[in-house]
């Protein structure tokens, strides 16, 4: 997927929202557009997820979406699971496999238990998981995240850092604002930082918050297999092995 | 697009936005059929009143989904096919009322021949002896649902934000496609009116005024799909 020269705005004799933004989304790259309240993240996060129309440039190769905006008042006449139907069968899920998704998604943000009340009736936090689930039913090949944690319990925020690192491991591309530095902090590919007049910049690797979470360690283990707690230490999730030194009776 | 046109057709129910134009419209075709002296007559006054209907049906439509709702559907299957789902909704509606309708006024309004009928079968068969009539009907009544569907595109979010603005401009809008000569509804119900001398005549609208009511459409329903994929907001003052 390819922006080229992409620019946005609300009239001929408005100012540019976002400006000349040029940039190939790779695929399996989680991206982070960061920006002061206004700078325009929300509007260029609607033209890449091809929810309106850049008025200069263009966007092309776009996977199919899924979008959550950064809020999603309710004010349908369904039930959460009436709606999330209705979105899987647009996001082109037919029958069964829209049902099996619609139910795979619900429980998995633990809305289980207000999934069948009306979404007017829905809190803040209970209507962003209907947001959320809409846009993860496909599996898209492009998530974008409009302050999608926003108002989530702490085990549904787990689950969208967990569903986020699923469609990027599946070559997905992920876009998200966030205005908690330790969203995911360390794991994105690249920043889309937002200065002043639209223009975007684009800098490679984890932001520079999150520099000072990464420390050396040195850790002594005892173990009779040292191939096997080598592999274990290596699969816990943020560690990463820089050098080992052997040492004892089973050395090899 | 089943599952968009699904989708805001279930809007447009569930939201109880289409009982104010039913009951306006059963309301507006009861009189009329009252009123009329024949089948034309009342079947003209039926393809007029739908004008207004249709107009507000798509306005009801067009203001029924949150922007953030109308956001996530953009994404999963585009802003265009979003927008023409939204205004296809309505007009289909319209087109049932439309037949609906005509068949009431075939039951109700005096008989089309001469002969008097008796009873409800009795009035079928001698609409069924002038079939043109009903044909006519049909045919105004569809020339009223696309111009007030345009309508309704026109002078609705996203084009018109502001609600006073729009409610105003809609209504102007019925009257002028009601009353104003260029307009194909008001040919189209206009057409036959040297022709009310005999109430056995068949009113068709010219063929101009269904061109120029499928043309009308055609305009208003692509200068709503750009407005749509290009606003993000279709509130008032936003952005």
């Amino acid at each position: 997927m390819r922006l080229q020269a992409v620019g946005k705005r609300y009239g001929l004799r408005q100012p540019w929202v976002v400006r000349d933004v040029s940039a190939d989304l790779a695929a399996g790259r989680l991206i982070r557009v960061s920006g002061r309240n206004g700078s325009g993240k929300s509007t260029l996060l609607r033209v890449v997820a091809g929810v309106s129309r850049p008025s200069a440039g263009k966007v092309t190769g776009r996977p199919h979406a899924g979008y959550v905006p950064e809020r999603f008042p309710g004010g349908l006449p369904f039930t959460g699971r009436e709606y999330l139907l209705h979105l899987a069968r647009i996001h082109g899920l037919a029958g069964g496999a829209g049902a099996r998704a619609v139910g795979e998604w619900i429980d998995r943000l633990g809305a289980a238990s207000y999934a069948d009340q009306p979404v007017r009736s829905m809190s803040k936090g209970m209507c962003q998981k209907m947001a959320i689930a809409q846009a993860l039913l496909p599996s898209p090949g492009l998530l974008v995240l409009d302050e999608a944690w926003t108002g989530l319990d702490q085990a549904a925020r787990g689950t969208l850092d967990d569903a986020v690192t699923e469609r990027v491991t599946d070559g997905g591309t992920v876009l998200f604002v966030d205005h908690d530095p330790a969203r995911l902090a360390g794991r994105e590919d690249e920043r889309w930082q937002f200065s002043d007049a639209g223009r975007v910049t684009i800098l490679a690797g984890p932001a520079p918050q999150a520099a000072p979470q990464l420390k050396t360690v040195t850790v002594r283990l005892e173990t009779t297999n040292t191939a096997r707690t080598l592999d274990q230490v290596r699969a816990i999730d943020g560690v990463r092995v820089i050098s080992v030194d052997v040492q004892g009776p089973d050395a090899s | 697009m089943i599952a968009l046109l699904r989708y805001q057709a279930a809007i447009l129910l569930r939201s109880h936005r289409w009982i104010f134009p039913l009951i306006g419209y059963a309301l507006l075709i009861s009189v009329g059929a009252a009123g009329s002296s024949s089948l034309a007559e009342a079947l003209d006054w039926t393809g007029a009143m739908l004008v207004p209907v249709v107009a507000f049906l798509t306005r009801a439509m067009l203001t029924a989904e949150p922007d953030a709702a109308r956001g996530c559907v953009a994404a999963a299957a585009g802003p265009v096919r979003a927008q023409l789902a939204t205004l296809l909704v309505p007009l289909g509606g319209g087109a049932v009322l439309a037949v609906v309708a005509v068949l009431f006024d075939v039951l109700t309004a005096q008989p089309a021949s001469r002969a008097p009928a008796s009873g409800l079968f009795g009035k079928v068969l001698a609409a069924a002896d002038h079939p043109g009539i009903v044909a006519g009907g049909l045919l105004i009544a569809l020339v009223c649902v696309l111009v007030g569907s345009a309508a309704g595109a026109l002078c609705n979010p996203p084009l018109l934000r502001h609600p006073g603005i729009a409610m105003l401009s809609t209504l102007a809008a019925i009257v002028l496609a009601l009353v104003a000569d260029v307009s194909p509804a008001s040919a189209a119900i206009g057409h036959g009116t040297a022709q009310v001398a005999s109430p056995l005549a068949a009113n068709w609208p010219g063929p101009w005024s269904l061109a120029g009511a499928v043309c009308l459409v055609a305009v208003s329903w692509t200068v709503s799909v750009a407005a749509a994929a290009r606003r993000d907001t279709w509130s008032a003052g936003a952005e």
